[in-house]
């Protein structure tokens, strides 16, 4: 069962099932196993307490909790810059996960899909939003139907829908279904296509906390952002805090991909060594196989070095402060029998489909890196167009509206820096 | 614009003061003396932000940011020259130009390419491209006016924003991702509205080219002056392109003023080169049975016909003015009439009899399609002279007149109803008819004289909204034309 193996840092393994407590439980799926074990607890006690919502912004404020989509942003921090008087507002629950490596949403919701209901309900309450959507990758069939039976249960249960538990405050919910574009999964993207206009980032300013779906005010977070905040209700800002670090508190779930013996979702706090994920959790790379690089967050964060994952450990500023990110936490493992040349050309095939197209050094960027990876591994390249890749990458990074050129730029520039003598045994 | 609703700001050490919520764009074109390079933003349209040419550097801000999506604050210190932002400027524009077809030496946007443009004052690089480019469909036929060369796009997003926002047609879209990213029209859709040339002038390179230009002629034969077009009561301003050498004129495109018209001009203003040209020009005086007078012979008959009804005691004549020619012809011909005459003349106003004339179409096209329907009535005014106003030519009480002088239309296609109105004048006794057509519609009068066209005169239009328009004048397409008081004042 993914579990961390042993005790860290005075805590036993199942001290860190903050939102993976219902593994293991037979059908964990419905409304009542989620009761059995304190499911809608939080929510009764915040509607029926009538906690002020602004104290909701405050306590998950307090708890340190940062978006688990990709970029870390302060979740207390963003319901904050909802402006309080807008007559409508609304909810997003960015269930797109298109982040190669990574499948913690879906597992959330075949294990507690309940525990992402009552996080946004609460989420809504906190911030004012009478209506949420959550926008689900459509080719995730299974865990359309999962989210969609919840919600359904939650609307008999009376935790949905009009005048919730007598409190006065009304909530809906509904799924709404993408069409697999990994840009979709970029907050305004997100709004864009839920509008049903072509799936493509907005220009920002304004942001979605202002002027969003529909423009209107909107908050966008991802679905372990929002399963987490029923926890941190029932035991406080504090509870949460006492796991992970001061800069990335809590518990976070980590995706371990690639030739290691037990590969899947774990539970991890936050500042949790790399290294002992790999070989401890992970059990080690298949066949003793040596390490030669891991990407730590997702395709969109560049790799590290076998060495330079010595010293890593599983959290926001560590990840940042090597030059690369802790992303959506999806942990690829790459052994030493796989080309980084190969690997660029993969990450660049990927870059190159997705791009959304309409800021012109992410199109053409993105077109031309893949089609230069391409040809490197196709064995004609040349010094020069190492040199190349790497120019071309840092002119696409920081320039554009969203962060998917930065995403393609980074790993791009990653690889052909700490990799070189790679390239040259594969020159034409 | 009062004070504290103004921002001060510094672009490359030079102060601007801007309203508040300005960008640093719009700063930028008000201190007039530099220019951020730039694609994707239109003045006329919403902003894009998606070329990312138009990089500055802003003090204290980490990132370079963009111009036209840019927020100007107090004491902003803007720098659109420092090293790093330069390197934006030439990075971007290679990016625009990697899977540029570069078709320049037949492409009509040659000479007036943004492309070109922008490779000579920030470019100047060598290429770096390698690889294959992408191919993308070229050459379409989009609509009646237009061309559409995918490849050559660079997907600014211009042309969807001015379908959206301006026709509100919405015609065009930006299909498939990435660098398969290509511009087209929806499924079963063409660009047929009003407005389409507009298409062809704002988009910055050779995507869209005009039917009626394509391969006419190199723009940089061209000489540009600055007139009002005469299509309708509106008084767009314009820029007329006319070859240097030939006089020929090829086309007119919008000049920008915000008290009139904006960045645009309508498809029908458009068309309002195709009578300048000579071919289509009566280019000298032409008896009764259409021969060729000298303009001496002409200004002589003309003399004797009005001397003829001199005289108080004599029969009534006719002056009938089109609201198509400048307040200064009104009166000179009004004028000398009076003087030669000893008395006024009777003055009819001929309008189409079948004009809408108060119907608008929301943007810029009017029903009156006359240039000087307000000039004409204050002329008129200041006169003092009570007109008639005709519409159409017919029963309107012409018949008692024993000479009618006419200022026909410049523009025949005004006048559907031309030819029953001129049968009209055909019956009376004597007719004088000042006009530039070389058609025959007003064959067998009197005496026909040739007139000057917009572009060849000063001049007075007023426009609907009581806007006072000046003309310029330009080289006559035949030297030896002359203007309506050239003509009066040898008669
Ligand atoms: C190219 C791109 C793809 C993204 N894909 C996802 C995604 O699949 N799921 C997600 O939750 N966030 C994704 N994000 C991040 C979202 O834009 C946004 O930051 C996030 O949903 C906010 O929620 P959070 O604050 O709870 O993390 C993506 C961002 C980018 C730039
Ligand atoms: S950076 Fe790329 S993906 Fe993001 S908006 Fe621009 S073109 Fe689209
Ligand atoms: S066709 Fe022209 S105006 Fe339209 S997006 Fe392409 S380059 Fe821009
Ligand atoms: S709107 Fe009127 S004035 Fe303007 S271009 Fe058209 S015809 Fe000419
Ligand atoms: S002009 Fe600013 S991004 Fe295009």
């Amino acid at each position: 069962m993914p579990l961390i193996k042993r005790e860290y840092n005075g805590k036993s393994p199942e001290d860190f099932r903050l939102v993976l407590d219902f593994e293991g439980m037979e059908n964990p799926q419905g409304i009542d196993a989620y009761k059995s074990k304190k499911g809608y607890e939080a929510l009764t006690a915040v509607l029926k307490e009538k906690r002020k919502p602004d104290d909701l912004i405050q306590l998950v404020k307090d708890s340190g909790l940062r978006g688990r989509g990709g970029a870390g942003f302060p979740t207390g921090l963003k319901w904050g810059f909802v402006p309080k008087d807008a007559p409508e507002k609304y909810l997003l629950c960015n269930f797109d996960e298109g982040e190669p490596g990574t499948y913690k949403d879906r597992y959330i919701t075949e294990i507690s899909p309940h525990m992402l209901v009552e996080g946004m309900v609460i989420s809504a309450y906190a911030f004012g939003a009478a209506k949420s959507y959550v926008y689900l990758r459509g080719e995730f069939y299974d865990e359309i139907g999962w989210t969609e039976k919840a919600i359904r249960e939650a609307y008999d249960a009376g935790f949905l829908g009009e005048n919730i538990l007598g409190s006065g405050f009304t909530h809906h919910m509904d799924v709404y279904t993408g069409s697999g574009a990994y840009i979709c999964g970029e907050e305004t993207a997100m709004i864009s296509s839920l509008e049903g206009k072509k799936g493509q980032p907005k220009l920002k300013p304004p942001f979605p906390a202002v002027a969003g779906y529909l423009g209107k005010p909107t908050v966008v977070n991802n679905v372990e952002t929002l399963a987490v905040v029923p926890w941190i209700v029932r035991n406080g800002a504090e509870a949460y805090r006492a796991f992970g670090t001061e800069k990335s508190p809590g518990t976070k779930l980590f995706n371990l991909s690639g030739p290691v013996k037990n590969p899947g979702c774990f539970e991890v706090p936050l500042g949790y060594p790399l290294k002992r994920f790999i070989e401890e959790e992970g059990g080690g790379l298949l066949d003793g196989k040596k390490l030669k690089a891991v990407i730590p967050g997702g395709a969109s964060a560049p790799v590290l070095t076998a060495e330079e994952v010595e010293n890593i450990t599983l959290d926001y500023e560590c990840l940042q402060a090597a030059g690369s990110m802790l992303g959506s936490g999806a942990v690829i493992v790459i052994p030493e029998d796989v080309s980084m040349v190969d690997v660029l050309d993969n990450l660049m095939h990927f870059f190159k489909s997705e791009s959304c197209g309409q800021c012109t050094p992410c199109r053409e960027g993105t077109g031309w890196l893949g089609s230069m990876a391409h040809s490197l591994a196709a064995g004609h390249g040349q010094a020069s167009d190492v040199e190349r890749v790497a120019a071309i990458a840092s002119q696409m990074a920081g320039k554009t509206i969203c962060a998917f050129s930065d995403a393609a730029a980074g790993p791009a520039m990653s690889i052909v820096q700490k990799f070189p003598h790679e390239f040259q045994s594969r020159f034409g | 614009m009062s004070q504290e609703q103004s921002v001060q700001l510094t672009v490359d050490g030079r102060e601007v003061s801007v309203p508040a919520g300005s960008t640093i764009m719009e700063a930028v074109r008000k201190l007039g003396e530099i220019e951020v390079p730039h694609f994707c933003w239109h003045p006329g349209l919403s902003v894009a932000g998606v070329c990312r040419f138009c990089m500055v550097k802003i003090e204290g801000v980490p990132k370079l940011q963009i111009a036209c999506n840019t927020e100007v604050r107090e004491g902003m210190a803007v720098d659109t020259i420092a090293a790093d932002v330069k390197e934006a400027h030439k990075w971007a524009l290679e990016f625009h130009l990697i899977n540029h077809p570069l078709d320049c030496p037949i492409c009509d946007q040659a000479g007036e390419c943004e492309l070109q443009n922008y490779y000579m004052k920030v470019g100047k690089y060598t290429s770096q491209m390698d690889e294959d480019k992408v191919l993308k469909p070229k050459a379409l036929d989009v609509g009646d006016t237009l061309v559409l060369d995918t490849e050559r796009c660079i997907l600014c997003s211009r042309c969807v924003r001015f379908e959206d926002e301006i026709t509100k047609t919405s015609t065009l879209g930006i299909f498939n991702r990435g660098d398969r990213a290509v511009i087209g029209t929806f499924p079963d859709r063409r660009i047929q509205h009003n407005y389409s040339y507009n298409l062809a002038d704002i988009c910055p390179v050779g995507a869209f080219t005009a039917k009626d230009f394509r391969f006419q002629c190199r723009v940089w034969f061209l000489k540009e002056s600055e007139s009002i077009c005469p299509g309708c009561s509106t008084g767009c301003n314009v820029k007329v392109f006319q070859n240097g050498n030939s006089r020929e004129y090829f086309r007119l495109k919008p000049l920008e003023n915000p008290e009139v018209n904006g960045h645009w001009m309508c498809d029908y203003g458009r068309t309002q080169f195709e009578h300048l040209n000579v071919k289509d020009r009566l280019v000298s005086p032409l008896g009764a049975d259409n021969s060729a007078l000298s303009w001496s012979d002409a200004a002589a008959r003309f003399g004797e016909l009005v001397k003829s009804q001199a005289g108080a005691d004599n029969g009534k004549v006719a002056l009938v003015l089109t609201p198509q020619h400048t307040n200064e012809e009104f009166s000179a011909i009004f004028s000398h009439l009076k003087s030669q005459l000893g008395r006024e003349p009777e003055v009819f106003v001929w309008r189409e009899a079948t004009e809408e004339r108060d119907s608008f179409d929301g943007i810029l096209f009017r029903g009156d399609r006359n240039p000087n329907t307000r000039g004409l009535e204050d002329t008129l005014k200041e006169l003092g002279v009570s007109a008639k106003e005709c519409s159409g030519l017919k029963d309107v009480g012409l018949s008692q007149a024993q000479l009618a002088v006419v200022l026909g239309p410049e523009v025949e296609r005004a006048y559907p109803s031309l030819e029953t109105d001129l049968a009209v004048l055909r019956e009376m006794p004597a007719v004088v008819y000042f006009g530039n057509h070389r058609s025959q519609a007003a064959a067998g009068l009197s005496l026909r004289v040739p007139t000057l066209v917009f572009t060849e005169k000063e001049g007075t239009y007023v426009n609907h909204a009581g806007l006072k328009q000046t003309l310029k004048a330009n080289a006559r397409v035949m030297p030896s034309l002359k203007s309506l008081t050239e003509f009066l004042g040898g008669a």
